[in-house]
């Protein structure tokens, strides 16, 4: 049944041809993603450029600067030339040298901010995504298999719960209660207390702990509700009944049959929440005061910072972007009935 | 400018006789005068600092790391308000005419490493001029040293030499000015005095943007801890994230007045939610903040009234929070229009939204308590209030008695509604519902907008085109002498349609003229009776209302024995500061 449904020996030669569909189908996709990535690019550029939230002359002129020194700044920074040639060097020096300019703020250069911001933001997400397909998995399997039982109910309670309660309240209740600095129970961690994974490993877990738990818990309810319906409807079909008849035990058909099917979807979901998440969690690193790209966006929005803020839109999407490529191979290894 | 950020520093002449009183306090901060040397000092901040360079900084977070690090040629102690000479090695001397000063700096002040030389007054001539180039960029220098004899017409793209500074001997530096006054001999506490060794910097300062501050070359106490090459970058200063100050081993304590009783200054970074922060210093996490200017009202409350913290706050009174009216749009260009807002404002009631009598005392007139002295007093300066009202709750009656020799028969504002720009921290937009419920009294219809700092400063508050008709503002002396709030904010000299610090426009021609008058008075006494008499005009052309002389509450762990920055909002000093 698998080799006829597109099984392995079949994705073998799909991958390794060049002229193969797949491959096409691949370099289709990061054509558009290309495409897609300078479009965001452009409009960033634009939405700043039409409506500045601040000038960013007067703002690296400081603030009593005289106007013929905000005008020299201007023009040192090329914010006199056209829009169209701003965006043509911007554009340009991305390109040939991944070069995303220099913050009008720090003077530092945005493309080594954000470079070095990103293990923080990896931490965060990564971990944080680890933990909730952990408990997602097997609540998910637990409410599909025992639908209407007390575990089922107890898991739509808490998908509603943590899904109406913000991440950030949900972040200061966390740090309040339980955080080792300013707790009233205090247990592990805290605010500000990151430490890099090559620093300290063991302080790299306790001060991402509670973010972790923060974010996981957001998301886990609503991907165990995604993974349990999923799973109900999966074990409902034709070839899950003829794999009963042929005598299966339930532990291979669930995880062989039912899980593979009801997986597909959440695959394209967590491809795009942990490539949002990649890109900075603004709210989590805001709470807990992790310096990775999220609270690198924040700071640059509220300085009107626009290289900063070009910087961490074109990283965002290019992680989402390389998301959604990613889910869409795995649909090939998960799905077998998906053609390109 | 903007309560939360602008710095403050007391400066020379008229200031030397002036004391600040302490005016609210939880009770022993202070009181242990058993000073321990060793350890590390935490701070804690929201933002980072404008800049580390010296030549370009003008935030009070900025001057309080900056103030340990580097040495200008007056500064002013922790907990005083006097200042005294620093890198200099006395007073500057002013010549007879008024337009020559001359300072004598000290022998044997070494720069650090990478440096490692004695410190000459070349050094000095070379960091002022570097702070008038386009790659440093400061901002405040075409305020206070534009009066110097070849003062650039045009900033120039890198330093160059400015021939009204001169050098006579390695430690004699002479200021030539274009015409008398003292307001350049006030301004040189800023850091920009600070002296910057040119064989090293210039390579730095050559760049479009100098990024010298990422390999400076310390004077004072502290130095950022560095590598072997002199780069901070990484080490001592990550923007955005941290600071660590390490002691700087060309530093002699025989030479200067700071006591720099810690071993190590730590400034972690992004403490954005302020209740976590006050949270983390009352539990003695962290030792201080940098920039808390504004507590939200609930925690602030907390804090100053459990007995336990009472020994955990203390408050100091600096600046002015006010609303500018566009004196250039209408209806705010009829006079009579604007002193209907100022008796209608219930200045008590914003005052209880931001914290109530803790965070200042109500303002009647612009200049506060920190310019009491014999010349204001005498001249009547402290106590003014034409706009009175009971309780200060606003006088409706009175306001529309205004409104109606403004031509508005009913006495209530018939035209199309006014926009109010505010801070988007809290309090502001809460004080400027208020304000705005306020003028609802007579007939206004405000819609208030908030924005963050940098948009008011960069672009709604100081661009003309973009000018409302209200912006809710803040102001700190950045020095002590009542130029440094007139003439930027009511000077018609300092309107430009680009960029103004006037917000309100203001171009009074008899107001200008008493500026320009005065800044050339070199008697305290006299200087600031006519400074008391400026107060007074421009307080009846109501271009503001001002709210409130604003005190900042600054909250300290049990672990510190705090020197206050008094000049400076009273922000921990760290080379003041010791460890219990």
């Amino acid at each position: 049944m698998e080799a006829g449904l597109g099984g392995p020996a079949a994705r073998r030669s799909r991958f390794a041809r060049i002229d193969s569909p797949f491959v096409g189908y691949i370099v289709r996709r990061i054509a558009w993603s290309a495409l897609l990535l300078v479009i965001v690019s452009f409009l960033t550029f634009l939405i700043f450029y039409v409506l500045p939230a601040s000038d960013p002359a007067i703002l690296r002129a400081g603030r009593n600067a005289s106007p013929d020194l905000i005008e020299e700044v201007r023009a040192s920074l090329g914010l006199d030339q056209p829009f169209y040639e701003q965006f043509r060097i911007y554009a340009g020096n991305v390109v040939t040298d991944f070069d995303l300019g220099y913050s009008y703020y720090s003077e530092v250069p945005v493309r080594e901010e954000i470079v070095s911001r990103l293990p923080a933001s990896i931490s965060v997400a990564l971990g944080a995504f680890i933990l909730w397909m952990a408990i997602a998995l097997p609540v998910g399997i637990l409410t599909a298999l025992k639908p209407r039982s007390k575990t089922d109910r107890v898991v739509t309670g808490a998908t509603l719960f943590f899904l109406s309660a913000p991440t950030y309240w949900l972040g200061l209740v966390a740090l309040f209660l339980f955080a080792r600095d300013i707790g009233r129970f205090p247990l592990i961690g805290g605010s500000g207390t990151y430490v890099p994974f090559s620093d300290d490993p063991k302080g790299w877990a306790e001060s991402l702990f509670w973010p972790w738990i923060v974010l996981a818990l957001a998301f886990a309810g609503l991907y165990a509700r995604m993974i349990g319906e999923n799973l109900r409807e999966a074990m409902e079909q034709d070839y899950v009944r003829t794999a009963k008849a042929k005598g299966l035990g339930m532990r291979r058909i669930v995880l062989r049959h039912g899980l593979r099917a009801a997986l597909t979807p959440v695959v394209t979901l967590a491809a795009l929440d942990l490539g949002l998440l990649l890109g900075g969690t603004i709210l989590v690193e805001t709470v807990f005061n992790i310096p990775g790209v999220g609270r690198y966006a924040v700071e640059s929005i509220q300085t009107g910072d626009l290289p900063a803020i070009q910087g961490v839109v074109l990283f965002g999407a290019l992680f989402i972007v390389l998301a959604v490529l990613v889910a869409d191979i795995l649909y090939a290894v998960l799905d077998p009935r998906v053609r390109y | 400018m903007s309560l939360h950020t602008w710095r403050a520093a007391v400066a020379l002449g008229a200031s030397f006789a002036l004391g600040l009183a302490m005016v609210g306090s939880g009770s022993g901060s202070g009181a242990n005068d058993q000073h321990k040397r060793g350890g590390t000092l935490k701070l804690i901040s929201a933002g980072d600092v404008d800049s580390v360079d010296p030549g370009k900084t003008y935030y009070s977070m900025g001057w309080q790391i900056l103030t340990a690090v580097h040495r200008p040629l007056y500064s002013i102690p922790a907990d005083s308000t006097k200042t005294l000479p620093d890198l200099a090695a006395s007073l500057p001397r002013i010549s007879a005419d008024g337009k020559t000063v001359t300072v004598r700096i000290r022998p044997g002040i070494r720069f650090g490493p990478p440096v490692n030389r004695e410190v000459t007054s070349a050094d000095v001539k070379y960091a002022i001029e570097r702070s008038f180039s386009v790659s440093v960029t400061n901002g405040y220098v075409g305020l206070y040293f534009s009066d110097l004899v070849g003062y650039p017409a045009k900033p120039p793209k890198t330093p160059k030499p400015v021939s009204g500074i001169t050098t006579p001997d390695k430690y004699t530096i002479v200021f030539r000015l274009k015409q008398a006054g003292t307001t350049l001999a006030s301004a040189l506490v800023m850091t920009n005095t600070a002296p910057v060794p040119k064989e090293y910097a210039s390579k730095y300062d050559q760049k479009s943007a100098s990024d010298y501050a990422f390999h400076q070359a310390a004077t004072g106490p502290y130095m950022f801890e560095a590598d072997g090459s002199g780069n901070i970058k990484g080490k001592g200063y990550t923007p955005g994230r941290r600071m660590r100050l390490v002691r700087n081993p060309s530093w002699s304590a025989r030479t200067d007045f700071r006591p720099a009783y810690v071993d190590v200054v730590e400034v972690r970074q992004g403490f954005t939610d302020t209740t976590v922060g006050v949270r983390q210093i009352l539990n003695g996490v962290a030792d201080a903040a940098s920039d808390y200017a504004q507590i939200p009202a609930a925690t602030l409350k907390q804090v100053v009234t459990t007995p336990k913290y009472r020994d955990n706050w203390y408050a100091w009174a600096n600046g002015i929070a006010y609303l500018g009216l566009n004196t250039r749009k209408k209806p705010f260009d009829n006079v009579n229009v604007r002193r209907a807002v100022n008796y209608v404002v219930d200045k008590n009631a914003m005052r209880l939204v931001v914290g109530g009598p803790l965070t200042g005392p109500i303002a009647t007139h612009i200049l506060g308590p920190e310019f009491k002295s014999k010349g204001f007093e005498a001249a009547g300066g402290l106590g003014f209030d034409p706009f009175k009202s009971a309780n200060f709750a606003g006088d409706v009656a009175k306001a529309k008695a205004e409104m109606r020799k403004a031509g508005y028969a009913n006495g209530l504002y018939d035209g199309p509604a006014i926009t109010m720009y505010t801070f988007n921290a809290s309090p502001s937009p809460q004080a400027a519902k208020v304000a705005a419920a306020s003028l609802a009294k007579i007939g206004f219809n405000v819609k208030v907008k908030i924005a963050s700092p940098d948009a008011m400063f960069t672009k709604f508050c100081v661009v003309e085109r973009f000018l409302p008709e209200i912006c809710t503002l803040g102001w700190l002396p950045d020095f002590k002498d009542p130029v440094t709030m007139m003439d930027p904010l009511f000077s018609g000299k300092s309107l430009n349609p680009n960029y103004t610090t006037n917000m309100t426009g203001l171009n009074d021609p008899a107001v200008n003229t008493a500026i320009q008058k005065t800044k050339l008075i070199k008697d305290p006494d006299a200087r600031y009776a006519a400074w008391a008499q400026i107060d007074k005009m421009i307080t009846r052309l109501a271009p503001i209302v001002p709210t409130q002389w604003t005190e900042t509450v600054t909250v300290i762990s049990d672990r510190i024995v705090p020197g206050k920055q008094l000049w400076n909002a009273g922000l921990v000093d760290p080379a003041f500061t010791s460890i219990k």
